[in-house]
């Protein structure tokens, strides 16, 4: 039996429970037409963007822009399920040892040339040769083009997770023209096949994208879903200005110097829903705030000392203070819109009982020895959440200290195996989660679990539902280990996560069809004259 | 933070210029310093803020570092003289400890400064074969852009309150050192120093008898001057996150945790921003008034 | 003179060396490394690790150093690790930017800077001039970066005149390259004027004082005369070897503007460079700052050789 992953029908049972947006069929009505072309969007970024190679980059800033730009074979929809996009449809050997990709007709780059199978195979050459997560092509034995409009990934083991790993948007495995598969790591040439293409691009200024006129819109879809479905560029160019200073953003967007931004302080939510001429767009689940103990280390290696942090947190003035007020108390590692989100180990989340932690601190055997708090100034929510943590671990009587460095150096420590420098280090899973629950439980997995086990040898039962999740061949299965091993992670507290921090975009009240994503998508998005 | 660099700028005024002079009675040049409006106006000012640096444990009732999230962003008057940042935190409490800081950071680097940019200033100036060595590692010290020598310094000690003492020690005392330097030059050829070392006294004897005690008046200005800076730099060194560790109540990271909300709380800004610019301009009218009293080459109005 | 400006450049040699040295081992003892800062948030340790591999962190000290002298012997100054581009491509790229704005910044400086000073000492101990010693007092003492957000929230925030921060190229439009300018200017300005508004009332003051101007005006010639054509005039050699001073605070002054305004010129370049162990782009662009700083420096030492006779002799 061959399992045909079209991009018209319902996806495999692999990616069962409820697919409302892959019902789409053949376009019965007519699709997303412009109501009106023309025009130019600036936007504010808030973070620098150094590089558009979206091979070599994970950052968000980066993905920003250049998903505008380039497609993939596969990527996600609305709800992160897993779509055919420049792919027309695949399949999946009956073993799970092949994969065959039927590519759209007609699609070109950028640079007019018409996009065939060997680009394909070139990109993934670039992406196995210096991708950053090549790892995502570990299980693959190597890939073939029978005829220019076929790909064939040939896997060497059976990866029941694969399409899942392939279609990620973390760090895609974007499809170049063929003649760029030797571009040095962040120097890719900014050539791809989506709506939009690069004009000008000078690193810590801005970025200019202008309309593709030889785009060819996916047919399977009537609208754009997720990073795909049927997209077409309404707007004469988008240009994507670095404006740090939040303020200023929220400025610019007052006065009209831009037309979009990203991330509005909650401070002046309130001021810019009032505005007639602006238009507030949430975007829930941003990413989860989270802090990871050092259990390699006492008194963070005992479990006793773990739970009696866990019951002296208040999640409210944790996520009051990360946030500006503007979260939601979240259990654990998914979202409850995703398909695996399970609450499994509530009962550790948000308890705030200072007795209870304090009668665990007493049976811990603490002494009153400094606790270091890892955190960073580069992520206001981190160093915000750390000093909120800070106090309320002060009240139950642990002697609390903040580290605070820059990030790079805050990473560098927190990955050092054995570490006594610090025993709480304050991170945000953002991309991850977002994923799916595969992409993030491996934070938790070996190597390099986070929560920092001795000599990086991580929790047996830990590691024992990491692997079902991996390899349990039905997706019911993989869920359920997923939920015990978010339980267990909960419950021997290998992991605070504290809620899910709320991002909020805006735009002109103008500029038409702008949904909160996790990139700012400009594709069917257009401005009312 | 151009401000960093400006040393030479005053030092072009202050340093080469220096004479050897009779010794005025403490008490005249004192009288003086008193009856000179600048001087006067500057030591109020900041008397004013060296007062709320030291009284700081009894003038504010309460930890600065003390989070009260119900309070946050109370404009300022009414129960909060100062208002409440984003975390409901008094900003009086913090303003007035950031002066302490402030103004101990400022002594710091003006001690290490005297201590250090003398010894090496008067061995570069005395001694001709140290010259040569010591002027050129002062000359590559000097020669990076001060901010980015300074965020060096910090980004590798990791940012602390007495890296940022250290970081600001490394920017500036070469330039006191040239200064020095420059001075001890003119005094080495100095007839009454030639006398003494005709009359074979020692080289300690002769730098720390003859020279160095005519070589302070210039010093004294320019470490007037040369705290202004410190303060200054140490604030932007801790707007910019390089500074002593958050939440640690400086004024520069208070400026930087309120710049998200400017728009709709300017106060956060606005307050320790305007008790710094006090300290300052008190500082440098300080440092005016020490010139024009101490170093009467350079007195020209009068 | 060339010979001179020769010898000059070649006296700059050593402590060049000694920058870039310093620099070197400066970057190389701050904690954290590239990998972290390219992989930006919420990445693997996995993936992290491979980054370190890929751009051969993994490499002993030694090797490093001797590596990026070998390469700059060939006058190769390495890549940026964070944009993949070459260092001096990139910082080429960067300064125009910078010069830019200083360059306006300095018009600014010796406009106000000048006029405050000389109308200072003309008028002394009037009115005039204790208003324009007041200014310059405030502006050596008011915080560029608190200036800059003070315009920010009454010119942007509040007036909306002028933008927030950004930066239009002078040569794509020249009226939004001014727009976005003037803020960044004037807060680098303030600093530097107040300073030469001081030193240019004290030298003219002195000047005044001495015995030619003193003959000259007891010879009858007109007050404005002798104010321009001597007083001035030699005032002004002083004053150039201020002026080379203000050219390199305004370059290190850019860090802090920039990072402010959002200004893509080298001080925010080298500063997210440092903050990023970006380590090539630290080395070669700082080597190739103060190399610019000690040029700017000789040509002014030049100009005051040819403004003042005297100095040409010794």
């Amino acid at each position: 039996m061959k399992r045909a992953f079209t991009t018209g029908c319902a996806l495999p049972a692999l990616f069962a429970a409820t697919l409302p947006l892959l019902t789409a069929g053949p376009a019965a009505a007519a699709p997303f037409a412009c109501p009106n072309r023309g025009g130019n969007l600036v936007f504010g970024q808030e973070a620098n963007v150094n590089s558009l190679d979206q091979m070599t980059s994970s950052t968000i800033s980066t993905r920003n822009i250049a998903m505008n730009i380039y497609e993939s074979l596969v990527t996600r929809d609305e709800n992160n399920k897993p779509i055919a996009e420049l792919a027309e449809s695949f399949e999946e050997s009956p073993d799970r040892l092949a994969y065959t990709f039927r590519l759209r007709q007609g699609i070109t780059f950028h640079n007019g040339k018409p996009m065939t199978s060997a680009d394909v195979a070139a990109s993934f050459d670039r992406y196995k040769r210096i991708g950053l997560q090549r790892s995502t092509l570990d299980n693959v034995a190597g890939w073939e083009t029978p005829d220019a409009g076929t790909f064939v990934i040939r896997m060497a083991r059976a990866q029941p997770t694969f399409i899942e790993a392939l279609s990620s948007f973390s760090v895609p495995i974007v499809i170049i023209p063929a003649e760029h598969k030797d571009d040095a790591p962040q120097q890719l040439r900014p050539v791809g096949t989506g709506p939009f293409r690069l004009v000008e691009f000078t690193p810590g200024s801005h970025a200019r994208l202008a309309r593709y006129d030889g785009y060819k819109p996916n047919t399977a879809y009537e609208e754009a879903t997720g990073f795909g479905g049927y997209k077409q560029a309404c707007l004469d160019t988008v240009t994507f200005r670095i404006v740090t200073e939040a303020s200023a953003r929220v400025a610019g967007l007052e006065t009209g110097e831009l037309q979009g931004v990203e991330d509005i302080p909650t401070q002046s939510v309130e001021a810019m829903r009032k505005n007639p001429n602006v238009t507030v767009l949430p975007l829930k689940n941003w990413w989860i705030q989270i802090a990871l103990p050092n259990v390699a280390h006492p008194p963070t290696d005992n479990l006793k000392f773990r739970q009696a942090v866990q019951a002296a947190l208040g999640m409210e003035d944790i996520m009051d203070a990360a946030t500006d007020n503007n979260y939601t108390l979240n259990v654990g590692f998914q979202f409850p819109n995703q398909p695996s989100y399970t609450d499994a180990g509530k009962e550790t989340y948000n308890i705030n009982d200072p007795d209870r932690a304090k009668r665990l601190l007493r049976e811990s055997g603490y002494k009153g020895e400094p606790i270091v708090i890892l955190t960073n100034r580069d992520y206001a929510p981190m160093y915000n959440a750390a000093l909120v943590m800070q106090q309320q671990m002060q009240a139950v009587g642990i002697k609390a200290e903040l580290k605070v460095v820059d990030w790079p150096t805050s990473v560098q420590m927190s990955q050092k195996v054995n570490s006594t420098e610090w025993h709480f280090f304050h991170s945000g899973w953002g991309t991850q989660p977002a994923l799916g629950a595969l992409a993030t439980m491996q934070f938790l997995a070996a190597p390099g679990a986070n929560y920092r086990p001795r000599d990086d040898k991580p929790d047996p039962d830990v590691e024992a539902a990491w692997s079902d999740m991996n390899t349990k061949p039905t997706e019911a299965e993989r869920n359920a280990a997923f939920a015990r091993m978010q339980k267990l992670v909960l419950e021997r507290a290998y992991a605070y996560p504290f809620g899910s921090l709320t991002k909020v975009q805006a735009v002109r009240a103008n500029v038409q069809n702008f949904r909160p994503f996790r990139i700012p998508r400009f594709s069917n998005v257009w401005i009312k004259p | 933070m151009s401000e960093t660099g400006a040393l030479p700028l005053e030092a072009t005024l202050a340093a080469p210029e220096a004479e050897p002079r009779r010794r005025h009675p403490a008490w005249a040049t004192l009288r003086r310093l008193f009856r000179h409006r600048l001087f006067v106006t500057g030591l109020v000012l900041f008397g004013i803020i060296a007062f709320m640096a030291a009284a700081a444990p009894w003038i504010t009732d309460a930890n600065p570092n003390r989070l009260s999230m119900r309070n946050k962003f109370q404009p300022p008057g009414g129960d909060w003289v100062f208002g409440t940042d984003n975390f409901g935190r008094s900003l009086w409490s913090r303003v007035v400890w950031g002066a302490q800081l402030s103004v101990m950071i400022g002594l710091s680097v003006v001690a290490l400064n005297a201590v250090f940019g003398t010894l090496i200033g008067a061995l570069a100036g005395y001694f001709r074969r140290l010259d040569n060595i010591l002027m050129r590692v002062n000359d590559a010290l000097m020669a990076f852009p001060a901010i980015l020598l300074a965020i060096g310094v910090t980004a590798m000690l990791g940012p602390s309150t007495f890296n940022v003492i250290l970081a600001l020690g490394i920017v500036y005392i070469p330039r006191t050192a040239r200064i020095v330097r420059a001075s001890v030059i003119v005094l080495r050829e100095m007839e009454y120093v030639q006398a003494a070392v005709a009359a074979g006294a020692g080289h300690w004897r002769i730098l720390r008898h003859h020279i160095l005690p005519n070589a302070m008046a210039p010093m004294i200005v320019q470490l007037s001057f040369l705290f202004a800076y410190a303060v200054l730099s140490e604030a932007t060194l801790s707007f910019l996150g390089l500074g002593a560790v958050p939440p640690t109540p400086t004024w520069g990271n208070i400026m930087a945790e309120g710049r998200d909300f400017m728009r709709d709380a300017p106060w956060i800004i606005a307050i320790p921003g305007v008790t710094l610019m006090i300290t300052v301009l008190g500082l440098n009218m300080l440092g005016d008034g020490l010139r024009d009293v101490l170093d009467p080459r350079l007195r020209i109005q009068q | 003179m060339i010979g001179v400006a020769l010898r000059r450049i070649g006296s700059a040699v050593p402590v060049l060396l000694l920058v870039s040295l310093i620099t070197f081992g400066m970057m190389r003892l701050i904690p954290g490394d590239p990998a972290a800062a390219i992989a930006g948030l919420s990445a693997t340790q996995r993936e992290i690790e491979q980054i370190r591999a890929d751009l051969g962190l993994n490499e002993p000290f030694l090797v490093q150093l001797l590596r990026w002298y070998g390469g700059l012997l060939q006058g190769d100054l390495g890549r940026s690790i964070l944009m993949g581009k070459g260092v001096v491509a990139v910082t080429f790229e960067r300064l125009p930017v910078t010069l830019g704005l200083s360059a306006y910044a300095l018009v600014l400086t010796l406009a106000i800077g000048l006029l405050a000073g000389i109308l200072a000492a003309l008028r002394q101990n009037t009115l005039i001039d204790q208003l324009a010693m007041m200014f310059a007092m405030i502006g050596i003492s008011v915080p560029s970066f608190f200036l800059g957000l003070l315009m920010i929230i009454l010119f942007s925030v509040r007036l909306g005149w002028l933008p927030t921060g950004g930066y239009i190229p002078f040569g794509e439009d020249p009226w939004g390259w001014f727009r976005s300018a003037t803020m960044p200017a004037i807060s680098l300005a303030l600093l530097q004027a107040g300073l030469l508004a001081r030193i240019t009332r004290s030298t003219m003051l002195e000047v005044m004082r001495q015995d030619y101007i003193r003959t000259a005006r007891a010879k009858g010639l007109p007050g404005r005369q002798v104010v321009f054509k001597h007083a001035l005039a030699n005032a002004m050699i002083p004053i150039t070897t201020v002026i080379g001073i203000i050219i390199s605070l305004l370059l290190s002054g850019a860090v802090v503007t920039e990072a402010l305004f959002s200004i893509p010129g080298i001080g925010g370049l080298l500063t997210q460079a440092v903050l990023n162990r970006d380590y090539p782009l630290v080395q070669g662009g700082l080597l190739l700052v103060t190399a610019f700083l000690v040029l700017v420096n000789i040509g002014i030492d030049m100009l005051y050789a040819w403004l003042d006779p005297r100095v040409r002799y010794e």
